[in-house]
């Protein structure tokens, strides 16, 4: 799949807290608090190994978990849209 | 994430404990929520907080009528503060009076510079939080 990359910053940039279901990411260069629901903290965590397009993504995804749900990869892209918005990711 | 070591890539790095199901749900359902600074700081202390003017990264530079930052000893310029303003004070001025200390021709101008604060610029959180309604 061809696409825009992403990467993410690195993880001492973002502090994060894992709770029931949840993450609470801040993240340090924006002083901004995040509440995200899974997959992003997945999808954020494949971005820690390089920077990679969703299709990447995905693939990395999956060699970690069991991926449940129908359309992967435009599930995997609409996250990086927000990610995006959210300034946790940026494209390449 | 659990069982999980992102800073070890090769493939045989990541031993997992227990597979876990992963539900990537619909492009169109939302899983990112951002919280602003404003909501993010304890109404309590934001009162006390700080703003300096300018910020340590302009410091000595004098405030334009506008609020922009200008070189020092510029005619029509308001002088750096000499202490930094607490949240109490700036909420004063950007109601448009003049807190005790500062001087009133120069009060305009150090409210510009409030409001034109933007994200990562000292005081700027102090600023946001102050926008919170109650």
């Amino acid at each position: 799949m061809a696409g825009a990359r992403y990467v993410a910053d690195p993880e001492e940039c973002v502090e994060t807290v894992a709770l029931d279901g949840l993450s609470v990411l801040f993240h340090r260069p924006s002083g901004m608090t995040h509440i995200v629901a899974p997959p992003a903290p997945q999808i954020l965590e494949a971005l820690r190994l390089g920077p990679a397009e969703a299709g990447e993504i995905l693939a990395r995804m999956r060699a970690w978990y069991d991926l449940e749900g129908d359309d992967a990869a435009d599930a995997v892209e609409a996250r990086l849209d927000e990610l995006e918005a959210a300034g946790l990711v940026s494209r390449l | 994430m659990s069982g999980t070591d992102p800073k070890d890539g090769g493939a045989n790095a990541f031993v997992p404990t227990r597979r876990t199901v992963l539900v990537l749900g619909v492009a169109a359902a939302s899983t990112v929520v951002t919280i602003r600074p404003a909501l993010a700081q304890t109404a309590g202390s934001v009162l006390n907080c700080e703003i300096p003017v300018p910020g340590p990264q302009a410091a000595g530079s004098y405030i334009a009528p506008d609020g922009s930052l200008v070189a020092p000893g510029t005619v029509g310029a308001a002088p750096p503060l000499a202490r930094p303003l607490r949240g109490e004070e700036a909420k004063l001025l950007l109601q448009g009076s003049t807190p005790a200390g500062v001087n009133p021709q120069s009060a305009q101008a150090y409210a510009n510079y409030i409001r034109r604060l933007q994200a990562g610029m000292s005081g700027f959180t102090c600023y946001a939080s102050l926008q919170m309604p109650r």
